[in-house]
């Protein structure tokens, strides 16, 4: 079996200790940053995602390998100065004023975070300024907002209302989730994007950026 | 009623040993001694202070044993409450079972049709009279998230209607304290007063830590509201377990217990002795398709768990029945839903919400209420236990008897064959028999019952005053509200 093959399966597996080991032994053999990155850390998961789809693998089997390639990652960094880190693009995401239901957005904060998206999370009760002011810091390419509450969701019509407001709408794709939201309410209020699944949601959000 | 549960005999379940209650008291414990918890709540948190609770500078709270042991101790080991007509309608305390809906479905399946939709004012209106209708059925929640009223509304309206539509006490769920309020002063209007309506609540309160182990400031200040008012409250963890509580049974009641516990410790130093009800539920998180999955085997342990706890705290319970994740009203709902039922009478558990809830609680299933309704009738019969007596053991009967005789024709079988369960929906006739009333199955007669009853029943009204005083409760806050 090849190093890089070695890597993969040890992503695969979750083990973050001997992904650790490998990237540095690969890394001490004179190995190139990004082959690591692409062809033996990103590998690994793109093979879980696989699995996953088929039904062999379960979420949390799928966090611990996204866990696991993040500390080969670390390793690896350090030594990638001046190239690019790969990265998906930035997503600022929040559950809306009023509302505090969190799991659905955790589960598509880490969902996005394994597929290489940098996002900043906002937490709960996200006031609409707070949406505003987090576009104009971090600059991300992608809004994602997230309703439990019928009678929260009217929060994120204002978010893309004041996006509108500050001229930000155009650089930004929005996109919206949580049960009682659904694509027709998407189109209602004028987002780029519904997803019922955190695994759709990062597809989606990879789709929207091509 | 009686129960054989109750007496602790008979026909009864019991879900942990005695060590294993003392375990899980003492894990909830070292969670509140080491772990702690924030309280988004300024008087609260000034009220833990000074009973002594330590809260370091990252802001999180600790609570000692005395002090969550005092604060079981103060609080009271029965509850009552009292329907719409001032009678006593439940018995919160040792195993007796009592169930009711679930509040705020997205969608209702208007049992004519089938048709899936929102609810709007009509829909709760009639499903709120098919409760007050079914016998087995204890009391009310909300059952549809109204679609055809303001957002701010919602649960004031919901209210009304519950009140309106049904004599049987309510559980409710309301945003903030000021919709508390609200809902006191209307009840207060057709109970007699406040002052009465404290000493006999007609409804209980629905409020819930966010896990794992925050207090929410509206959870928080519902909470005190409940306290002063002296209308009984939970403070329940709806957990998923696997991501806000342990993926194990015993690590999500061991976290559970502990929010549970310290909302109590809270309620009890606003108002000592104010009454609590203990519980919490467990939708596990399904880690293939994220779903929050209801009435699976997890769920049902952590309940029996739960009741034998509150057992041993000597705290009325909180739990669920007759709920499902089935999309539709199938099999899956029925064999999920009665289980659910079943287990939780076995168990003891003193109020139990969300029969009727299917697809996780987003849709509401009238046909599912009236089959659990069934259910729960059989359910209760068995709860009587067998009785050993010499009546019962009829000895005197089969001398009478006597080989080769017949019991049919026996004044034993006369005197006794009422007290056998009798089906309300359920089929025994012979087949011809049944082939000539429409060979139509269970879920057919279900919903044929559920449009008849929604139909026609007519609940006892509301006096006029009253209402004129719901009306204006309700107009004032929209009023302040929709503004
Ligand atoms: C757990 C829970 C709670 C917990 C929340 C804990 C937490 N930290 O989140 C607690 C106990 C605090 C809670 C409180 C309340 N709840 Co609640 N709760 C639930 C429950 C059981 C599960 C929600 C959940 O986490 N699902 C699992 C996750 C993984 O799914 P998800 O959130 O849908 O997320 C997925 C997708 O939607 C999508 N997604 C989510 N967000 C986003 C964002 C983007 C951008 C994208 C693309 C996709 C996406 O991907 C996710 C992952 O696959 C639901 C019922 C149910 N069966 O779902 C009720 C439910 C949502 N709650 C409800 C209610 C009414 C309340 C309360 C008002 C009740 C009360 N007594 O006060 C309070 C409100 C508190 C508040 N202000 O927010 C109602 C909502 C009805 C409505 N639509 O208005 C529900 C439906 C239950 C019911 N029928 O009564 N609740």
């Amino acid at each position: 079996m090849s190093k890089y093959q070695e890597l993969a399966n040890a992503v695969i597996k979750g083990d973050t200790q001997q992904v650790k080991q490998i990237t540095q032994q690969m890394l001490d053999a004179g190995e190139q940053p990004l082959a690591i990155i692409n062809e033996g850390l990103i590998q690994g998961l793109n093979e879980v995602g696989i699995r996953f789809k088929e039904g062999e693998m379960f979420v949390p089997e799928m966090m611990m390998a996204a866990q696991a390639m993040k500390g080969g990652v670390e390793l690896v960094k350090p030594l990638m100065a001046g190239t690019d880190m790969p990265t998906a693009g930035t997503v600022v995401i929040g559950t809306v004023k009023g509302d505090l239901h969190d799991i659905g957005k955790n589960l598509v904060i880490m969902m996005m975070e394994s597929s290489g998206f940098n996002v900043v999370d906002l937490g709960v009760d996200v006031p609409v300024d707070k949406f505003i002011q987090a576009v104009k810091d971090h600059k991300p390419q992608v809004v994602g907002m997230s309703a439990l509450l019928t009678t929260t969701m009217p929060v994120m019509k204002e978010v893309i209302n004041a996006l509108d407001k500050e001229n930000l709408r155009s650089a930004v794709k929005v996109v919206i989730g949580g049960a009682p939201v659904s694509k027709e309410y998407a189109d209602e209020i004028g987002a780029d994007g519904y997803a019922g699944d955190a695994v759709v949601a990062t597809e989606m959000c990879k789709q929207l950026l091509n | 009623m009686r129960y054989a549960s109750k007496k602790g005999a008979g026909i009864a379940f019991r879900t942990l040993t005695a060590e294993q209650i003392k375990e899980i008291h003492s894990a909830s414990c070292r969670i509140l001694n080491e772990v702690g918890v924030i309280v988004h709540h300024d008087e609260a948190a000034e009220l833990l202070k000074k009973a002594g609770a330590y809260t370091d500078a990252g802001g999180r709270t600790y609570l000692s044993d005395a002090l969550v042991e005092w604060a079981i101790r103060t609080a009271p080991s029965r509850v009552t409450i009292y329907n719409r007509l001032g009678a006593p309608a439940m018995f919160l305390e040792d195993s007796n079972a009592y169930f009711g809906t679930g509040s705020d479905t997205l969608m209702y399946i208007d049992p004519a049709g089938g048709e899936r939709r929102p609810w709007n004012r009509e829909d709760v209106a009639a499903a709120v009279r098919l409760v007050d209708n079914l016998p087995q059925l204890d009391f009310v929640m909300s059952m549809g998230l109204l679609s055809d009223v303001d957002k701010r509304m919602i649960y004031r309206e919901q209210y009304a209607l519950m009140l309106k539509n049904s004599v049987k006490p309510q559980v409710i769920i309301a945003e903030d304290r000021s919709t508390v309020d609200d809902i006191f002063a209307m009840a207060a209007a057709v109970a007699g007063g406040k002052e009465k309506l404290m000493h006999q609540p007609l409804f209980a309160l629905y409020t819930e830590p966010t896990s794992p182990l925050q207090l929410p400031f509206e959870s928080v200040d519902k909470l005190l509201a409940a306290a002063e008012y002296k209308i009984p409250v939970n403070f329940a963890c709806g957990a998923l377990a696997g991501a806000s509580t342990p993926v194990t049974v015993a690590g999500t009641v061991a976290q559970a217990n502990a929010e549970a516990l310290c909302g109590l410790v809270i309620h009890q130093l606003k108002n000592p002795g104010a009454p609590f009800l203990y519980g919490y539920g467990d939708s596990p998180l399904d880690m293939r398709t994220m779903q929050a999955i209801y009435a699976v085997p997890h769920a049902l342990l952590l309940q029996g768990s739960l009741c034998d706890l509150a057992r041993f705290y000597a705290l009325p319970s909180w739990g669920y029945a007759g709920c499902s994740s089935s999309k539709m009203c199938d099999e899956q709902a029925v064999i999920e839903a009665t289980m659910f039922t079943l287990m939780g009478a076995l168990q003891g558990c003193n109020l139990m919400h969300d029969v009727f809830y299917i697809e996780s609680g987003y849709t509401g299933s009238v046909e599912l209420l009236v089959l659990t309704n069934e259910v729960i009738s059989r359910v209760r019969n068995m709860l009587q236990g067998v009785d050993t007596s010499p009546e019962y053991m009829a000895v005197e009967a089969v001398k009478r008897v006597g080989p080769g005789g017949n019991f049919l024709g026996d004044e034993h079988t006369a005197r006794h064959f009422r007290e056998t369960w009798q089906p309300d929906l359920s089929d025994f006739n012979s087949y011809d028999a049944w082939a000539a009333a429409g060979a139509k199955s269970m879920g057919q007669r279900a919903r044929e019952k559920a449009r008849q009853i929604m139909a026609t029943h007519q609940p006892v009204p509301v006096s006029a005053e009253a209402e004129q005083e719901i009306e204006r409760i309700l107009r004032d806050a929209e009023k302040r509200l929709c503004v």
